[in-house]
């Protein structure tokens, strides 16, 4: 089963798949929220060294299963808040 | 056990079981349909004449059947389906061997026809489905995408460095600067080309 382990307090879920599964070795993990989507790349760039431009740049971005936009205008757009379920979305490949 | 999404006569279903045509069909099986139009997508042997040694499928899972129930809904009301079923396996799947089986069923067959062909695209483009193909021989693998220019991403986590891969004309793992937030594939809004919907208001019905 893909879904994560309910996040302890204070914390979110976040789901790798595919690339970003293999990149960080982890299909899922906690980290802390709040925490806006505009920090999250960066934040994975912390802890993966390189994840974002083999990786993220290509990917999109869910939150409680549905997708968000990436704000682009420097603005803090959607806040990621304790318990939710994030998802790292490489390119697709069914079929 | 397939997981599975349903809605009316849309049906979605993601399985790690071997996929069974018979009874794919049979959920779109209508007296008032004169047409059943089956695609099976079945795993080949090579990428780009690279032998592939074994190919697994990975999903997440509530997400990508949605996915496909809303393909589903766009495709059944756009072309006025009697009944549309998808499904698609997951883990590993033998060379060979189905990975996707798209019934639909319609009064006509020529919607059925093109009502497939849309389904399936739209489920390639979409689904959040993701396909390795092993090599073996120690050379690993690599996660396809299946977006024209989509980045092609090596499993093995200690070979950082860029591997340019096959050259474009062997359609390898093509790797390229992204911009940050670039959209890999839209989101899912079960939105379909309006020119081809244009294209099939026109098109007269033939008997």
């Amino acid at each position: 089963m893909s879904l994560a382990t309910k996040a302890p307090p204070g914390h979110f879920s976040i789901l790798y798949f595919a690339s970003a599964s293999s990149y960080t070795a982890k299909d899922t993990e906690h980290l802390p929220a709040p925490l806006p989507v505009s920090k999250l790349f960066d934040r994975l760039e912390e802890k993966y060294a390189g994840i974002k431009s083999r990786v993220l740049e290509s990917c999109l971005l869910t939150v409680n299963l549905e997708y968000v936009d990436m704000p682009d205008d420097g603005s803090v757009g959607l806040v990621i808040k304790e318990g939710d379920e994030v998802a790292i979305i490489p390119p697709v490949s069914s079929g | 056990m397939a997981k599975e999404l349903s809605e009316g006569s849309r049906y979605a279903g993601l399985t790690h079981e071997t996929l069974d045509a018979q009874s794919m069909m049979d959920r779109v099986r209508s007296p008032k349909a004169g047409a059943i139009v089956l695609f099976a997508g079945t795993t080949r042997d090579n990428f780009a004449g690279k032998p592939v040694k074994e190919l697994q499928y990975t999903s997440y899972e509530p997400r990508a059947l949605q996915s496909m129930l809303n393909i589903c809904t766009a495709v059944h009301e756009k072309h006025s389906l009697t009944a549309i079923a998808m499904i698609h396996r997951l883990g590993v799947v033998p060379i060979g061997e189905e990975s996707i089986l798209i019934a639909v069923s319609s009064p006509h067959r020529q919607a059925a026809w093109r009502a497939g062909e849309e389904a399936l695209e739209e489920c390639k483009e979409k689904v959040e489905v993701w396909k390795r193909e092993e090599f073996g021989g120690g050379e690993g693998g690599i996660w396809r995408a299946n977006r024209d220019g989509a980045v092609g991403v090596r499993i093995d986590r200690d070979e950082k460095e860029t591997d340019p891969g096959p050259g474009p004309e062997t359609n390898g793992p093509v790797l390229r600067p992204g911009r940050l937030g670039e959209r890999g594939h839209g989101p899912v809004v079960a939105r379909l080309d309006p020119r081809s919907e244009k294209a099939t208001k026109s098109t007269p019905i033939i008997e």
